[in-house]
């Protein structure tokens, strides 16, 4: 059996702590606990709110303690990316949690969606990870930094168009019941998609500036590269049908789903499929 | 000629040019060798030419300074990366210790048409070169010393290595995974004059188990093998530097049917001369990238995205985010219609 490692005790609990976020999420949604005076006056949203922050915090430790312990941040094996994404989007999901009232019941989809990746890393070796040298340059910072807030703004993007093709149901129109009209939604989740844009555009210019120093070349299309084109391009697509044309409600949900589901698939799935996505990882 | 241009910037043909893209985009991953590259260039200059339309009939977007510059960004970034294809110049170099850079030795060159730089003003010498290897042998930092003339003609010392090249003239010097050793051998032929040169081994420690070669002297037809057998102090186990200060080799010459093991300084006699195996040095292996548009390119993208970032900006912030009242809706919030339209 493997020994624990240093930063494990710290990501189960703040796993856990996301954990009972998502059932006290899913407590404030639930038709049955409606008269609960805890939900009817919304201090649910103050538990949620409150063990996503701490989770955040108990991440930030676990982070702390493994970047003690190898030498370098989590920048490296699939177990270190999945803790820091599960970190950053928690931290950006708080934070539009907090300032964005209306949007807090679709925290039963988002949180979910983050415990694909909590269930994942759970089941990762916390092996130690080699810092190649092209990993020195401070452009990193840069590109990583604004990639989280992309992954974390599509997220939160999520949750809205979730709430819109969920409530095309009856079961889904009870569940997110203290929302706003989808007029609404749509319209807050496709600012957050403006804004993804922005962060995803600027990640993409720092992961060019990063890629020529590191590699001599600012884009060669390769597996990671193509594929984040591909999610920069669809989400401009998507961008241009939804201000452009009327489309239902579930609609721009399902688009807003599928460009989080390429960039997923961008994060998590090219630079471990492909032996060749980025050069310097190996 | 007005609504010819309007039909030209038509949206429709925006998303047509951007799914084609994502095709070309999708069948260009990995630089496959049978797919053109005008895959890309084709819905690139469809969006270009789009775009340009777009930017001169479009109110939506040239009464709109920050989308009017995105676009304009965006077109720009188009249009700087065709000319950097057109300008760049990629190849590959080996330098040996003490060897001085001349463009002749540039290897695999692939250059633009309009390629013009000032590679004959490029000069600098190579030094001596470390490599940090971590437990498994795998690759860390780079230390790679240069001599670079200044202006008054000394030369200068500058550590190069990975992610920070040697840039001289716009040509962006990086060093590679590629390098090795060298074994520096005098040919005596029985006629003629004695020549001096070296032959680059595989690289190294990525080639370890087959640091051979082969050469013809000049004038014959015997080729000569040479297997270098090399003590680096390479292990696995640990921490270790590559460093050529550190190594001794063996040179093991076969030749017809001779096999003769070399110490530094030993000659032997062959059959149409006499080989010496004066010393062992190091080369490294450079990629060389020159392409004059990409602080450019930078500066046009960020510009780009500043002008997305306003045109956001003032958007959102002609509406709230999100009405307070419009918040604690009941069940008829599905029934509720909001004045607000659009994003």
């Amino acid at each position: 059996m493997n020994s624990i490692v240093a930063e494990q005790p710290w990501l189960w609990a703040g796993l856990g702590s996301y954990f009972i976020a998502t059932l006290a999420a899913m407590w404030g949604v639930s038709p049955r606990s409606q008269n609960s005076p805890l939900v009817v006056n919304k201090k649910h949203e103050k538990l949620v709110l409150g063990f996503i922050v701490f989770g955040v915090l108990l991440l930030s430790a676990a982070i702390i303690a493994r970047w003690i312990r190898i030498g370098h941040g989590p920048w490296i094996s699939l177990f270190e990316l999945l803790m820091s994404q599960m970190w950053s989007l928690g931290l950006v999901f708080a934070a539009l949690y907090w300032r964005l009232p209306g949007l807090r019941p679709s925290a039963v989809i988002v949180l979910p969606v983050m415990w694909i990746l909590g269930t994942w890393v759970l089941a990762l070796e916390p092996g130690i990870s080699h810092f190649p040298a092209t990993y020195y340059n401070s452009w990193k910072w840069v590109h990583v930094g604004l990639g989280k807030m992309f992954l974390a703004l599509l997220l939160a993007g999520v949750g809205l168009g979730g709430v819109m093709i969920l409530r095309t149901t009856q079961r889904g129109k009870t569940w997110f019941r203290a929302m706003p009209s989808n007029m609404i939604i749509d319209k807050l989740a496709w600012r957050l998609m403006m804004l993804a844009l922005v962060f995803d555009s600027l990640m993409l210019i720092a992961g060019g500036v990063w890629a020529q120093d590191a590699w001599g070349r600012y884009w060669a299309w390769d597996a990671l590269e193509t594929s984040a084109f591909l999610t920069w391009l669809f989400l401009a697509i998507g961008l241009h049908v939804r201000l452009s044309y009327k489309v239902p409600a579930w609609v721009s949900g399902a688009i807003i789903i599928g460009i989080f589901a390429m960039a997923f698939s961008t994060y998590f799935g090219m630079p471990y499929l492909s032996p060749s996505a980025h050069k310097g990882m190996v | 000629m007005f609504s010819w241009l309007s039909r030209l910037s038509s949206l429709k043909f925006t998303l047509a040019g951007m799914i084609l893209l994502g095709i070309g985009a999708g069948l260009s991953y990995g630089n496959p060798v049978d797919i053109s590259v005008w895959v890309l260039i084709v819905p690139l200059a469809l969006l270009a030419i789009n775009l340009a339309a777009a930017i001169l009939t479009n109110p939506r977007i040239n009464r709109q300074p920050g989308l009017l510059i995105f676009h304009i960004c965006l077109f720009t970034t188009v249009v700087l990366a065709g000319v950097g294809r057109l300008t760049h110049l990629d190849a590959h170099m080996e330098l040996a210790l003490g060897q001085e850079f001349h463009q002749n030795l540039m290897l695999e060159v692939r250059k633009g048409p309009w390629h013009s730089g000032n590679l004959d003003k490029v000069a600098f010498t190579q030094g001596r070169y470390t490599v940090d290897y971590a437990v498994g042998l795998r690759r860390g930092l780079t230390h790679n010393e240069v001599f670079v003339p200044d202006t008054a003609g000394r030369l200068v010392s500058q550590d190069v290595g990975d992610d920070r090249p040697l840039v001289i003239e716009r040509y962006r010097f990086y060093t590679t995974f590629n390098k090795g050793f060298s074994p520096i051998l005098t040919w005596m032929p029985d006629q003629g004059q004695p020549i001096t040169g070296r032959i680059n081994m595989p690289a190294y420690p990525l080639y370890d188990y087959k640091q051979d070669n082969r050469w013809t002297p000049p004038g014959t037809n015997e080729e000569i093998k040479f297997w270098l057998q090399l003590d680096t102090g390479l292990t696995m186990e640990e921490d270790w530097v590559l460093d050529g200060r550190n190594a001794t080799a063996v040179l093991i010459v076969t030749s017809e049917d001779q096999r003769i093991e070399l110490k530094l300084g030993e000659q032997t006699r062959l059959e149409h001369g006499v080989l010496r195996y004066d010393d062992l040095t190091t080369w490294m292996g450079y990629r060389v990238f020159y392409d004059p548009t990409i602080q450019w390119l930078f500066f046009v993208t960020v510009a780009g995205v500043f002008g997305l970032s306003h045109f956001f900006w003032v958007k959102l912030n002609l509406q709230p985010w999100m009405d307070e009242d419009e918040v604690d809706v009941d069940e008829s919030a599905e029934q509720v219609v909001s004045k607000k339209t659009g994003v």
